[in-house]
């Protein structure tokens, strides 16, 4: 209990530092909303109506005072409202965090199918043809960079074969089927590179485990090949996955911006970017925040899983 | 019945959501034919905001050209055209009159010259921030005699007033309607049904719309396509039926495609602002110089893959009356000239400085690195400073800089609008140099902006234009063709030509899939 209220407290503690930086950050760096806002189209605004805007925006009041305001309002759970379009960053947040995790969560869906069953197949028959040939496809899934995966899927599938939209996104609940088509190539060009880390953490866990002494016990003890593999090799190999897995996904939280950009999918990722260029303070500050907390709670389940994958750690 | 690939992968999607596979089938295809049909526009972006009045950029611009209607607009081709005001005329030095048709706005309530006066005056607000505040700060009075009639008495004599009345800056709303969220009810011929912030917005035709037979198309879905090569991909896989900023690169591919259309123009253009407060750049003779040094037809082909052409004066466009053939070319590549320039100004040996650009925009880095390369000739050393757009625009305002490159286009073909990158009196912006003040320049402008005769017009701004290429406080570089794409069978819709482009979703009241 004591270990659980420290590691929160330390995870608050976190959580507040990275707001407090990020507030700091984003009004050090040149640039000015309302100057923004009022510039579009390279239009040169009246300095007088730049003023006028600032001063409705909250802009002229002391950097503490906007400061105080804002952690003031994040404690009460009020992210502000956006100075592009006065929308509430919350509203706006929830709108699109699910968008993002979906994503994560469709591309970590196939990452683990593919990589996993690869990765074992591959280190079962070490150095056999299969290996050799899904270990050159991982390496060059790891080489590509991912907006080269998504061009040339838009490339390939939308403008020459035309099977699927070229990108963009309809909500599941206006059109289930739409929506899951639209998801199917930005979580699969995610899913390239996922999975072929996925393939190579899993290969030599496997192999890794393999070796192990109770492996050969239970050899010996006669069990079968794939009862040694599903409740012995497997599930002991799969801690070091869980882990990559676990931080591949906490990057990806803010990290999918290239491909929802390549594919229009409107995530949390191109919400930050679009609030940074637009130096949309109260966008920036809440999306690093939720993005942070999110990344603290990942953390967290994944202890959790250890816990649940390894008795040692639940009884340790 | 023939199934498309994209049909059969639709349906084996669906397979788990039985039920929906009927609805989904054919989903993708945007547009349907004749009357009553579908319209999808893929936008380079999500508008910021849908206030009126507001110069929130290019895709708030064409949303405005959709749901709004001013008292004036721009034509197809490109001549100010009546809207809400039927027609209009002079009346004395300052006074202008127009005479309302019989319009409603999308609340179904009549629009009465009471409700011009009170969006005129919400625009003049001291507290507004409509971008023409100032123009219309320029207002004595606002008249209405009767129901149908406004008359404007401006200060001083103004012949811009119609020019701004037909931006999308000055759209009419309903009294009463505008709220918190900045939406506000238009006249225009479509209403705004539904949006979802950052992805799409969603219209439906006004019935109550004032041009008989229009609007053609029964809904418009207006997507956010901000990846140059997505928007075009999503008009090859025929997911939209027209896109806006035709990527330069992507020009010829979509002319070949016979399925597809393609409509360009010169409009916007890039050009050089200089800080003359300190440095080389205080001395007009080097300014000249840099202007004698470009290769312009290398920028055109960097930046613009050929898709442009030299600007070698100021943007005034060819065939307007003010297009004079031999300033136009004024600043045409002369290394000799610009070298005895130099030597004249005591800078024969070079020197070093910073150009500031930014490496946002694709088009400014290309156009930075060849004007980097071209002053090499002159032993000038540039050095590239190429922050985000955001910190590029903060350094032009704030005058931290010694020489930038810039993108605009005119609000209109009006030479006043020279005004916003020439002006020296007015305030400090990284549209227009800093520091640099050319005896006459402005004094000029007000005379051509006050002046009705278009003979003695094109004679104030021929004095202008041999003051500009004089004392470069600006420095023309090259004009960028500005793109539509759309499918070949979309009828109707038009790119106006010249700075005009970007009003050219007006014309889509009148446009129909055939």
């Amino acid at each position: 209990m004591e270990w659980f209220v420290k590691r929160l407290g330390i995870s608050v503690l976190l959580v507040w530092l990275v707001a407090t930086i990020v507030f700091l950050a984003i009004y050090l760096v040149p640039g000015d909303p309302a100057e923004l806002l009022l510039s579009q189209g390279g239009a040169a605004p009246d300095p007088a109506i730049v003023e006028d805007l600032r001063d409705q925006l909250g802009l002229n009041r002391p950097v503490l005072e906007q400061y105080l305001h804002s952690m003031a309002g994040l404690l009460r759970g009020d992210l502000g409202y956006s100075m592009m379009d006065g929308a509430p960053i919350a509203g706006e947040i929830a709108t699109r965090l699910p968008r993002t995790l979906e994503l994560i969560g469709a591309a970590a869906l196939i990452s683990v199918l593919v990589g996993v069953s690869t990765g074992t197949l591959a280190a079962v028959g070490a150095g056999g043809a299969f290996d050799r040939i899904a270990s050159a496809l991982a390496g060059l899934g790891l080489a590509v960079p991912v907006f080269v995966v998504g061009t040339v899927a838009i490339l390939v599938f939308a403008q020459s074969l035309r099977l699927v939209p070229a990108g963009g996104f309809v909500p599941f609940s206006q059109d289930p089927a739409q929506h899951l088509i639209l998801l199917l190539m930005p979580a699969g060009t995610i899913a390239v590179g996922l999975s072929a880390t996925m393939f190579r953490v899993t290969r030599s866990a496997v192999l890794e485990v393999t070796l192990r002494d109770y492996v050969r016990t239970a050899r010996a003890k006669g069990l079968s090949f794939r009862r040694i593999l599903t409740r012995h090799i497997l599930r002991n190999a799969l801690i070091p996955v869980v882990t990559v897995l676990a931080l591949n996904l906490g990057t990806l939280l803010g990290g999918t911006v290239l491909v929802e950009y390549v594919f229009n999918w409107p995530g949390l990722s191109g919400l930050l970017v679009d609030a940074v260029n637009g130096r949309d303070y109260p966008a920036v500050v809440g999306v690093v925040l939720v993005i942070s907390i999110l990344f603290v709670t990942l953390n967290f389940v994944v202890d959790v899983l250890y816990a649940v994958l390894d008795p040692r750690v639940r009884h340790g | 019945m023939r199934i498309s690939r994209r049909g059969f992968l639709v349906v084996g999607a669906s397979l788990p959501l039985a039920g929906f596979a009927g609805k989904v089938m054919g989903q993708t295809s945007s547009g349907s034919s004749g009357k009553g049909g579908n319209l999808t526009i893929g936008l380079s972006s999500y508008p910021p905001n849908l206030q009126p009045w507001v110069n929130a950029g290019s895709a708030a611009g064409t949303m405005a050209a959709l749901i709004h209607r001013g008292l004036l607009s721009f034509s197809a081709d490109g001549q100010i055209q009546g809207e809400l005001a039927e027609s209009w005329e002079r009346d004395g030095d300052t006074g202008w009159v127009f005479h309302l048709r019989q319009a409603k706005f999308q609340n179904g309530s009549p629009v009465r010259a009471e409700d011009i006066k009170w969006n005129l005056e919400q625009v003049a607000d001291a507290k507004s921030t409509a971008y023409m505040r100032s123009q219309f700060q320029g207002v004595e009075r606002i008249e209405t005699p009767d129901e149908r009639t406004v008359r404007l008495i401006m200060k001083q004599p103004t012949v811009a007033v119609p020019d701004w009345l037909a931006t999308y800056f000055m759209p009419m709303v309903a009294p009463g309607t505008l709220s918190r969220d900045s939406f506000a009810v238009g006249a225009g011929p479509f209403k705004l049904k539904k949006l979802e912030r950052g992805v799409s917005i969603d219209l439906e035709a006004f019935e109550g719309f004032y041009k008989p037979g229009m609007p053609k198309f029964e809904t418009v879905r207006v997507v956010a396509y901000p990846d140059e090569n997505l928007r075009v991909a999503a008009l090859q896989s025929g997911d939209v039926d027209l896109i806006d900023y035709v990527p330069w690169a992507a020009m010829s591919q979509i002319e070949q495609d016979k399925n597809l259309r393609l409509d360009t123009t010169l409009g916007p253009y890039m050009y050089l602002t200089f800080n003359g407060r300190t440095g080389p750049f205080a001395d007009a003779r080097v300014r000249r110089a840099v202007a004698l040094a470009i290769k312009r037809d290398d920028i055109v082909q960097s930046a613009f893959f050929g898709r442009g052409a030299p600007l070698e004066g100021l943007p005034l466009q060819e065939g307007t009356p003010y297009y004079d053939a031999a300033r136009a070319h004024g600043w045409r590549r002369d290394l000799d000239a610009a070298k005895a320039l130099l030597a004249e100004a005591g800078l024969s040996g070079g020197f070093s400085c910073t150009l500031l650009s930014t490496a946002q925009y694709g088009m400014h880095k290309n156009t930075a690195e060849v004007v980097q390369q071209n002053l090499a000739d002159l032993n000038i050393v540039v050095n590239l400073h190429m922050p985000d757009w955001a910190t590029r625009v903060a350094l032009g305002n704030r005058g931290q800089y010694e020489f930038a490159v810039n993108g605009t286009a005119m609000e209109s073909t009006d030479p006043d609008n020279l005004s916003s990158v020439l002006d020296d009196t007015a305030a400090p912006s990284f549209i227009r140099s800093t520091g640099i003040t050319v005896p006459g320049l402005s004094a000029l402008l007000h005379q051509g902006r006050a002046e009705f005769d278009t003979k003695k017009r094109r004679a104030i701004y021929a004095k202008v234009e041999d003051l500009v290429l004089q004392q470069a406080p600006f420095v023309g570089l090259a004009w960028r063709s500005q793109g539509y794409a759309m499918k070949a069978n979309l009828q109707g819709f038009t790119n106006i030509p010249g700075p005009l482009s970007f009003y050219s979703a007006t014309t889509l009241e009148n446009a129909s899939l055939a």
